[in-house]
């Protein structure tokens, strides 16, 4: 009997450690109870797995601690009927069900503070391969027939960077994990850290030995708590067991483990300024080249990958490059994991291989849209990606493939869209983003982006006048152009695509001075149609201005002048009296 | 060695360059802002981009190394776009004047800040200099120019503008007083330029192009050369004795004076162009201009010009008792005060608008009061009376003033039925002046009657002939617009005589918006005038009304000029290169990321504000120094350059050694100068060498007109020798 409560950020935050503490606090042995990461159905949590004696799974989800006591006697009694409400729908388990899991194959399964959790579900005997069979030059063989790519967002050949640190002159050599995952709306890498440390410790131990680094740095982001503290307890323990430190598995081959919290600057995820950043200095990009594996850490050969690219990395070597390489298409291999949010119904972590398109995410597995309101776009890689509209929802996940519609594969995010959302307003969300996390060094990125923002703010405004949208996309082409680092380049990806697939929008917004979604607040009257107001005066009540008049059961009016259009009437309505133009 | 090609040139570069340095070996410019040798490549300004060939992203040149065979270009239009927009976005938040509006304001960009400037620190010489680049007339203009420069003057916005055109005449009259400024002039181009008229565009631009080394003659129907200086302007306000010496100095510095010869009478343009490498046509408007009202053929009634050139010929007319002026500018002022002078008892000036909408000086519309002169706003002639031939009265109608018309001023409309009647001795017409037509029959003009030349080359249909002035284009105007064509015509003229065309246009200045100017920090300090006669002295002879200035005046005067324009203008590299591309920041124009500041200790001024964020005064202060006393604050748009810990400069470790404003590229940083009144000057620099402590050390020296303004250190040993700015420039001076 095993009770596995998910403890990841997303299970901690909906208060499964209140339930964990409810549930040491009724009947059951705390021997049984145990922890584990995050099980990836971010809408369900807290979610308890209760597994029997011979293994066989009970998840209860959205879980309270008054539910301790039903949980508590259904333990008790095996009698699943104290604890129905609670067992997840078929619907929902089809969430899981249908991913192909890799990177995240532990996480949700296994706990994340126990080392023998790890090798007891086969970690760490990669790296002992490696070590002990392989020769680094091998392990960079195995990778590159794997056709793993960067996960990071701009894919590049995972080999193809430990190759050149390896040929790269000098034994003084530094593996640095990226975990400084700034992405609103992405957590990929947050859940493989907290939920699967030892799995991002053994994929680079592996590259470490592949590129002859004794130096392993994992940056990760100080907004990250929990996985500093298990990372770092993971760490611990490998230390313990000789799995980091000096003469690993008695090869001869030696590495150090070091973690450094990045004080939050989205620039700090390029390469360059991370290592400006682990340097002691401002988080502001190096000119490249020369690239890190010539001159990066301390102006040594530096290799730096992602978290997820690591995550890869030990199955890989137990399952060969081959098995990796069966799954995806042509030119992306593997599994990717996408952090889907936004108005689609099921939110989490969804990994699957690539070749899927974006309807099996967002429909098969996301179970399609929240409310009654059609799917529009979906924003993939975040400030740095683009949107892709509803007809390219058949898009096949493929670097190339996404790439062609002007957005990217990204890290992941993935935040999807319905007919309310404002086009305008999301480029104007993303860019505000951007331009506030430019590190302030190129023109182009430090001033161009403010320029477009206040552009784009002049016309959600309703002050947008002709040639706003050419001079948009002329401002737009030369940042992309002249910026120094990925932050900058990119930063014009939500405006280019918004313009390409809703040029429509932007226009209405210009020329009639109206927001089509009506989403952006001064394009926008909210008005009652008398013949619709039953006078039932919630909508007057519900006004935090006081701007709606009228006696009961008499149709009520709006004062557009006193409005300030926060919609609380228009979702009061339970009649469909208030329009929204 | 590599090879490669840059913008089609073989080139030759060590292994290992930049492609800048290859560039920088073959003479080939690429611009840069963040780059210097003495610090790592940063790559912030991305202005060194240049395009390779079968590289699909631009390089930047500052970091990407050259190899064998590459193909360079660094002017592609892809390039030149990409560099236009960085110049646009940095302008657009480059919160900085580059020269104050006085200057920008002026028709002949005299540089205004500058000579005031040097006048509060009591360098007349240096002043007069400055002046004389611009004005070859100064003592003349000073007097008499309605001065555009004090309409943008700053201080208004504290209480008055700064008496710019008084302090110019008190620093001609200082120069006029002793050996006065010759500039030296370049040697013999062996070219010959004709001039015809001797008014201040001809005298201008003979000056300017003698400088330059061309044999320059100036052909002037009149008697005497000055042309509406002279015969245009009473006596009282421009005394003939100064215009005088002024044209003496212009003669000396070797221009050729001819009078007394008349175009189409004693020769033609082609028969000058036929004598000359080129000929400049600056004939003036010498016809008083008509009302059209009925009357004006009547005996007693005079065009505005022809009375005062009379007066001023000693052929002053009989006027008589009661005199009416019709008009309401400068002119309409100089004859009603002239009026005055000659006895008349009644003196009006009538003007359709009212005192307000006058274009004529307010000094002026005041002291004519003073001298007795009434006005008749509001009041426009409907006919001039006359008995036998001779005038006797005029009607007037009576106006109201109704909707703003196209100049902004309220548009006077005729009171139906109500009109008055003065009777009158004279009348005067002072409404304008027009080109005489028929002394340029050779070439043709346009609708307005002026001779139609290139705004911003001069030139006319005639090859090798150009025309200036009054004579062209809109017609006649104020003698500093003249001036300053004449000034850009001479240079047109000079490339002109070398093969080539010259756009005379001012390239690209940066320039604050005025309203976002604060001035609420601003001591109110009273406008100056210099002392003039009393009134009833005054009216009754034509000596100079002005007392002009006294020194100690016209410095306390001087000293309230707010110094818009920036000291580094003359040095900065940023304008420079934004002057390279046609751009037009005000396409991307929305908040400016800083706060216009003023912090400073004893010898540095920063303005974030002017900041360009191109690092190399953190970079030098850490990489050269390990100092790390400034560093990079704040994220985004709004990063900015400050102390550490946001402390004041002086209470950090910085050693004074001056390297970061060095390496400013703008005038973000700046080192002041060793005067009391800073004033934005071009500098030059030489490197010098002084004992520090028994070791011989480098320094920097800028000096203007011989006065030394900066003393830099300029190595290791006297940017560590501890020593201030004082104590080095003693030892520079000594």
């Amino acid at each position: 009997m095993r009770i596995v409560i998910g403890q990841g950020s997303c299970g901690i935050a909906a208060g499964a450690e209140k339930v964990r503490k409810a549930l040491l606090a009724a009947n059951v042995n705390p021997a049984d109870v145990s922890i584990t990461g995050c099980i990836g159905m971010c809408y369900l949590e807290p979610i308890v797995d209760i597994y029997d004696d011979d293994n066989n799974l009970t998840r209860l989800v959205k879980v309270s601690e008054n539910d301790a006591a039903a949980i508590a006697s259904f333990v008790e009694s095996g009698d699943v009927k104290a604890v129905e409400n609670l067992v997840v729908t078929d619907e929902d388990s089809e969430f899981l069900s249908k991913q192909t899991r890799i990177a995240l194959r532990n996480c949700g399964v296994i706990n994340p503070e126990q080392i023998d959790a790890y090798t007891n579900a086969g970690g760490y005997s990669a790296l002992k391969k490696a070590l002990c069979e392989l020769s680094p030059e091998e392990v960079i063989e195995i990778i590159k027939i794997s056709g793993l790519a960067g996960r990071g967002g701009a894919g590049f050949p995972t080999w193809f960077k430990w190759n050149a640190a390896r040929q790269s002159a000098g034994d003084e050599k530094y593996l640095i994990c990226n975990a400084d995952e700034g992405d609103p709306g992405a957590f990929m890498d947050r859940a493989v850290i907290e939920s699967d440390p030892h799995n991002l410790i053994e994929g680079m131990l592996i590259g470490a030995y592949a590129i002859g680094a004794k130096h392993a740095v994992v940056y990760v982001r100080a907004e990250y708590p929990l996985a500093i503290k298990r990372l770092k307890n993971a760490i611990a323990q490998a230390k313990d067991k000789g799995i980091i430190g000096e003469n690993i598995f008695g090869t001869g081959f030696s590495c150090d483990f070091m973690i450094k919290a990045g004080a939050g600057a989205f620039v700090c995820g390029e390469e360059t300024a991370l290592i400006e950043s682990l340097e002691g200095h401002r988080g502001m990009p190096r000119l490249k080249p020369p690239f890190p594996a010539q001159s990066g850490f301390w102006r040594k050969p530096s290799n730096i990958n992602n978290v997820e690219t690591f995550a890869n990395v030990a199955w890989i070597i137990n399952n060969g490059g081959e098995a990796f390489a069966a799954m995806g298409t042509e030119g992306s291999k593997g599994t990717k994991v996408f952090a889907v949010t936004g108005k689609v119904k099921r939110s989490g972590l969804v990994e699957i291989p690539m070749g899927k398109t974006l309807r099996d995410v967002i429909f098969d597995i996301g179970g399609g849209m929240k409310t009654d309101k059609p799917f529009k776009a979906v924003q993939m890689g975040g400030p740095s990606g683009g949107c892709i509209p509803s007809d390219l929802i058949d898009t096949v996940i493929d670097y190339k493939a996404l790439g062609a519609t002007g957005a990217i594969m990204g890290s992941g995010g993935m935040v999807v869209m319905d007919e309310s959302t404002c086009m305008v307003g999301m480029a104007k969300f993303f860019l505000d983003f951007t331009a506030k996390e430019s590190c302030g060094k190129c023109i182009h990125c430090r001033i161009g982006t403010k320029r477009m923002l206040e552009m784009l703010e002049r016309i959600t405004k309703g002050e947008g006048k002709e040639g706003d949208i050419e001079l948009l996309e002329e401002l737009c082409y030369s940042i992309k152009d002249g910026a120094l680092c990925g932050l900058g380049q990119t930063a014009p990806n939500p405006v280019l695509t918004t313009i390409k697939y809703f040029r429509d929008e932007y226009e209405a917004h210009i020329k009639d001075k109206k927001c089509p979604a009506g989403e952006c607040s001064d394009l926008i009257e909210y008005r009652i149609i008398a013949d619709k107001c039953k006078g039932c005066t919630l909508c007057a009540r519900n006004c935090p201005v006081n701007a709606i008049s009228g006696t009961v059961k008499n149709p009520h009016v709006i004062n557009t002048e006193k409005c300030i259009k926060c919609g609380k009437c228009y979702s009061s309505c339970r009649f469909g009296a208030i329009v929204k133009e | 060695m590599v090879n490669l090609t840059i913008n089609g040139k073989a080139v030759q570069a060590p292994e290992g360059s930049t492609i800048l340095e290859a560039a920088r070996l073959a003479d080939i410019y690429i611009p840069t802002l963040c780059y210097d040798e003495a610090v790592e490549v940063y790559g912030a300004c991305g202005l060194c981009v240049v395009e390779a060939q079968g590289i699909p992203k631009l390089l930047r040149s500052c970091s990407a190394k050259v190899s064998e065979g590459m193909v360079i270009n660094t002017e592609s239009e892809r390039v030149v776009q990409s560099r236009k927009i960085a110049m646009e976005l940095l302008m657009s938040a480059h919160d900085g004047d580059c020269v104050a509006p006085c200057q920008l304001n002026c028709p002949a960009k005299t540089d205004c800040q500058g000579y005031v400037g040097l006048i509060a620190n009591g360098e007349y010489d240096a002043a007069i200099k400055l002046i004389k680049n611009k004005i070859p007339l100064p003592a003349s203009i000073g007097r008499v120019c309605p001065h555009p420069c004090e309409k943008a003057c700053r201080r208004q916005n504290v209480e008055e503008p700064i008496n710019i055109a008084q302090l110019k005449a008190f620093a001609a009259d200082m120069d006029l007083k002793s050996d006065s400024y010759l500039p030296e002039c370049k040697p013999a181009s062996g070219k010959t330029v004709a001039i015809i008229g001797g008014g201040p565009a001809g005298l201008t631009a003979a000056y300017y192009l003698t400088i330059m080394g061309h044999s320059v003659t100036v052909y002037d129907m009149m008697d005497k050369m000055g042309g509406m200086l002279r015969y245009g302007i009473p006596q009282y306000r421009l005394p003939k004795e100064v215009l005088d010496k002024e044209i003496a100095i212009i003669e000396k510095a070797g221009v050729k004076l001819v009078n007394n010869v008349k175009l189409g009478r004693d020769f033609t343009i082609k028969s000058l162009k036929e004598q000359n490498d080129a000929v400049i046509v600056a004939v003036g408007a010498w016809k008083s201009s008509s009302m059209r009202t009925p009357g004006e053929d009547l005996e007693g009634v005079y065009g505005g010009i022809d009375f005062l050139r009379a007066v001023i010929q000693g052929n002053a007319p009989a006027i008589g008792e009661k005199v009416a002026i019709c008009g309401g500018g400068n002119t309409a002022m100089d004859a009603c005060r002239t009026a005055v002078r000659l006895g008349a008892k009644e003196v009006y000036v009538i003007y359709r608008r009212t005192r307000n909408e006058m274009p004529a000086d307010k000094l002026e519309i005041d002291e004519a009061e003073e001298e007795g002169v009434t006005y008749k706003f509001l009041t426009n002639p409907l006919s001039f009376n006359g008995e036998n031939g001779k005038l006797k009265s005029v009607t007037l109608q009576l106006m109201e003033l109704g909707e703003p018309d196209a100049s902004g001023r309220r548009k006077p409309v005729p009171i139906e039925g109500k009109t008055e009647e003065i009777e009158l001795d004279s009348v005067i017409l002072a409404i304008g002046q027009k080109l005489v037509a028929e002394d340029v029959a050779e070439l043709t003009l346009n609708s307005r009657g002026n001779i139609e030349a290139d705004p911003d080359f001069f030139t006319t249909e005639i090859d090798g002939v150009f025309a200036i002035g009054d004579a062209t284009n809109r017609g006649a105007s104020i003698a500093i617009e003249a001036i300053g064509e004449a000034d850009r015509c001479a240079r047109a003229v000079d490339a002109f005589l070398n093969g080539q065309a010259l756009d005379t246009r001012v390239p690209y200045i940066s320039k604050r918006d005025e309203s976002t100017i604060d001035y609420s920090d601003r001591e109110k300090k009273e406008r100056l005038n210099p002392k003039v006669l009393a009134p009833e002295v005054r009216n009754k002879n034509f000596d100079e009304v002005s007392l002009g200035f006294t020194e100690e005046e016209a410095q306390e005067e001087a000293k309230r000029c707010l110094e818009c324009g920036c000291r580094e203008y003359f040095k900065c590299k940023l304008l420079k290169v934004a002057q390279r591309y046609d751009i037009m920041p005000e396409r991307f124009k929305g908040v400016m990321p800083q706060k216009y500041t003023h912090d400073e200790n004893a010898f540095i001024e920063r303005n974030t504000a002017k900041c360009i964020l191109c690092g190399l005064c953190v970079r030098s202060c850490r990489e050269v120094m390990n100092l790390s006393s400034i560093g990079l604050l704040g994220r985004g748009f709004t990063t900015d350059v400050s102390p550490a810990f946001s402390l004041p400069l002086d209470q950090t470790n910085c050693n004074n050694c001056g390297l970061c404003v060095q390496l400013c590229p703008t005038g973000s940083l700046t080192e002041k100068f060793a005067l009391e009144k800073q004033v934005p000057l071009n500098e030059e620099y030489t490197e010098e060498f002084v004992d520090i402590n028994g070791k011989q050390a480098s320094v920097k020296v800028s000096r203007y007109n011989g006065k030394v303004l900066r003393v830099i250190p300029n190595d290791e040993i006297s940017r560590n020798s501890g020593l201030t700015r004082d104590e080095l420039m003693a030892k520079v001076i000594k």
